[in-house]
């Protein structure tokens, strides 16, 4: 198992259910636009992901909306949306002219407007869904519909009804465990799961003695979150069958790689396109060489292969059923086929 | 211009009256005050100027770094080797700066820059900043030869126009940077550029050399020092100026107080007022929505100042 030199020996597709990737990577919501295809390479990336876009047009949050922290960003833009009017006449056909594949983000402030905006796209050439639960539920006092699984059960149950198209469901980190509403989203028929949206921040003028941000608190992204981001996807990945992205602070092709070993099987990009416009074009490129790294020659040969010897005490952990039987049963082995037991972890089962 | 003696980033607090290039003057949060949307001044307010007719598409240049030096006090000019912008920047219009080299980075924002200088022939921009946070001190520590990648040119800069045949510019600290290459514009055009430069002190107003060598302009200094750049002084001194050489048009950036003193004096004199204004940015190319000018309301997203603006009208409470 040599390291591939050449790109066409490796193959860099990759599935999320029935919609077939040339490349694992794509941007992050809200973190890429067709403007940037003017500037930098756009061909070689598997999909675009728009801006989330709500039924209605919304303005955003007051500003400051961002500030850099350490390794990070922290943003509280709030969710201007141009409206789905607009966003059919004017933004969606710049998305398409790049040529690949279209995942357009859709949100909501109610369950209802959830369905609503899958509806009246029901007709437009639109490859896949993205559900970003991370928004406040005006009905429950503002509190965030993805840190309730109920509430994204029965928003991903509704887009699902309304939908053939693949429903990608971005879960948001900021929950004390990501795999209850990962499972909800796979029970009502999520096609893929995004891991994760930001983690919530507070910065602070000391000067001022106010937030920086207008809103006060806001989202942190970036390498600051890269080891959250990876645990959250190696948690949600053993706990479903449904393919996860993975997201969060990824900015090159071993970054990437890592994902993918985790349990990714394909990863979007956000806040590294700022210093970098170029930076995915430039994983998919020395995509190869990192999968080289690993030992490997393909995408789906490193999805999940992560190889941890505690398997037992992981799995206690996240509740999966079937891990304490003894056997090793349950997801985690079914994820992870090369999985290596260790004789020590076996002799700790009771 | 020219270099100073050696670089050393000097350790200096952040000026209140001077946050950068734009009026930020009482670090309140960005253009919110001007906004319709939002409670503020009601001396005036922005307004979005046309889209420009014919705007080049900003591109991605790894640039070169051809000098790096000291000016004084705490501003530095970066001389960087980018061919399609120094040919295509218009004046007022900014680039995004990648401080750091390539590879996993503790500091992931580029900082916008106005192009406070081009030369199409040696295919050069000058950025002067101030050495004040994290990346612009980083800046300061860069040397020749380095490589940063720089976008732009971008945004929608100031509009010359057709009727002006005396520009006032009007600008404090790092904020002139964004005036130079209008006065140059203005001067090639065969107008007449009065330029108020304000600053703490006579070593903190570095672009001084700059404004005098532009053909047919007269520069006037204004000082927190000698008490020169108070609008109580400077306002009436600027006002018997413009009575014997009427402007058609004033420009102005870098403080809020001096933007509220060119309001009055715009409104005395029939002129009209252009202003650049400043944001926290992300992506500088208007997909990230991270520096809103102001609220519009609810239902409708405000100009966005990389997009939009930095330049935007500014309209007088009186008219
Ligand atoms: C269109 C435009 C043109 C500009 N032109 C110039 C110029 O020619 N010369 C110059 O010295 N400065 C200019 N500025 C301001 C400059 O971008 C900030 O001073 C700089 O970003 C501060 O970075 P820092 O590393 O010193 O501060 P840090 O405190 O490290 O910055 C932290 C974060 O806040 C942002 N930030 C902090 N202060 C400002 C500010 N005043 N404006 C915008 N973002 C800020 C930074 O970009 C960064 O993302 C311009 C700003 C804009 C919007
Ligand atoms: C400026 C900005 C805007 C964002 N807008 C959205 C959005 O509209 N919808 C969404 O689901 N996530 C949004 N995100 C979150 C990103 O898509 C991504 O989940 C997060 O930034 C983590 O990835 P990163 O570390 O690679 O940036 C935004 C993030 C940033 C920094
Ligand atoms: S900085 Fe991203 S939209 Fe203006």
């Amino acid at each position: 198992m040599g390291a591939p030199t050449l790109t066409s020996e490796v193959d860099l597709r990759t599935a999320l259910g029935p919609l077939v990737l040339a490349t694992p990577v794509m941007p992050a919501s809200g973190c890429f636009g067709p403007e940037l295809a003017t500037i930098v390479p756009v061909g070689s990336l598997g999909a675009v992901v728009t801006k989330t876009i709500f039924s209605a047009r919304r303005s955003g949050n007051r500003p400051h909306r961002l500030t850099e922290t350490a390794a990070g960003v922290l943003n509280s833009i709030g969710i201007p949306s141009p409206g789905v009017a607009t966003f059919r006449s004017e933004v969606l056909p710049r998305y398409r002219a790049i040529g690949v594949p279209v995942v357009v983000s859709i949100g909501g402030l109610r369950v209802e407007e959830y369905w609503q905006i899958t509806e009246e796209l029901h007709d437009e050439a639109v490859d896949a869904f993205e559900v970003n639960v991370s928004c406040p539920n005006l009905e429950r006092g503002g509190l965030t519909i993805g840190a309730n699984p109920d509430q994204v059960g029965e928003v991903v149950a509704g887009v699902r009804a309304r939908t053939d198209r693949p429903v990608l469901v971005k879960l948001t980190p900021n929950v004390t465990s990501v795999v209850e509403a990962a499972r909800v989203a796979e029970s009502v028929g999520a096609t893929a799961l995004t891991v994760a949206n930001t983690f919530l921040g507070l910065a602070v003028d000391l000067r001022a003695r106010r937030p920086v941000l207008g809103n006060a608190m806001g989202g942190l992204s970036g390498p600051a979150v890269k080891p959250l981001a990876l645990r959250l996807v190696w948690e949600a990945s053993r706990a479903v069958s449904v393919p996860v992205i993975g997201c969060g602070g990824i900015s090159s092709a071993t970054d990437a790689v890592e994902f993918l070993l985790a349990g990714a099987s394909a990863v979007q990009v956000g806040t590294a396109t700022f210093a970098r416009p170029d930076t995915m074009a430039e994983m998919v490129e020395e995509l190869p060489a990192a999968l080289g790294l690993a030992g490997a020659s393909s995408v789906h040969e490193v999805v999940g292969q992560l190889q941890v010897g505690n398997d037992c005490l992981a799995d206690d952990t996240l509740g999966v059923p079937g891990a304490s039987d003894g056997a090793g049963g349950g997801r985690g082995a079914r994820c992870h086929p090369t999985f290596r037991k260790l004789p020590t972890c076996e002799a700790g089962v009771p | 211009m020219t270099a100073g003696g050696a670089p050393t980033v000097p350790d200096l607090p952040p000026d209140p009256t001077e946050t950068g290039a734009l009026p930020l003057d009482d670090g309140q949060a960005s253009a919110t005050w001007a906004g319709s949307g939002d409670a503020g001044p009601a001396d005036g307010s922005l307004v979005m100027l046309d889209a420009p007719a014919t705007g080049a598409r900003p591109s991605l240049t790894r640039a070169a770094v051809v000098s790096n030096d000291h000016l004084g006090d705490r501003y530095w000019r970066m001389r960087l080797l980018a061919p399609d912008i120094a040919r295509h920047t218009q004046p007022g219009q900014f680039v995004m700066l990648t401080v750091t080299p390539s590879g996993p980075s503790n500091w992931v924002l580029p900082r916008p820059m106005a192009v406070a200088d081009r030369d199409e022939m040696q295919e050069t921009i000058d950025v002067v900043y101030g050495a004040h946070g994290w990346g612009t001190r980083q800046m300061a520590a860069i040397g020749a030869r380095d490589e940063l990648t720089v976008v732009g040119p971008l945004g929608n800069g100031f509009r010359l126009e057709p009727t002006t045949r005396h520009l006032m510019v009007v600008g404090r600290g790092i904020g002139l940077c964004s005036l130079s290459l209008l006065a140059v514009a203005a001067s090639q055009r065969g107008a007449a550029v009065s330029a108020v430069l304000s600053a703490r002190h006579r070593e903190a107003n570095v672009l001084v050399p700059f404004f005098e060598a532009v053909p047919d302009s007269r520069v006037v200094t204004a000082l927190d020092s000698d008490g020169s750049s108070d609008p109580q002084v400077l306002g009436p001194e600027l006002r018997i100026l413009l009575e014997e050489t009427p402007a058609q048009q004033i420009a102005t950036c870098g403080s809020r107080r001096l933007l509220r003193m060119c309001s009055a004096l715009a409104e005395a004199t029939g002129a009209t007022l252009q202003v650049a204004v400043e944001a926290h940015m992300a992506c500088g190319m208007g997909y990230c929505h991270g520096c809103s000018a102001w609220v519009q309301g609810v239902d409708q997203e405000g100009p966005l100042v990389c997009r939009d603006g930095p330049v935007f009208a500014w309209l007088p409470a009186g008219r």
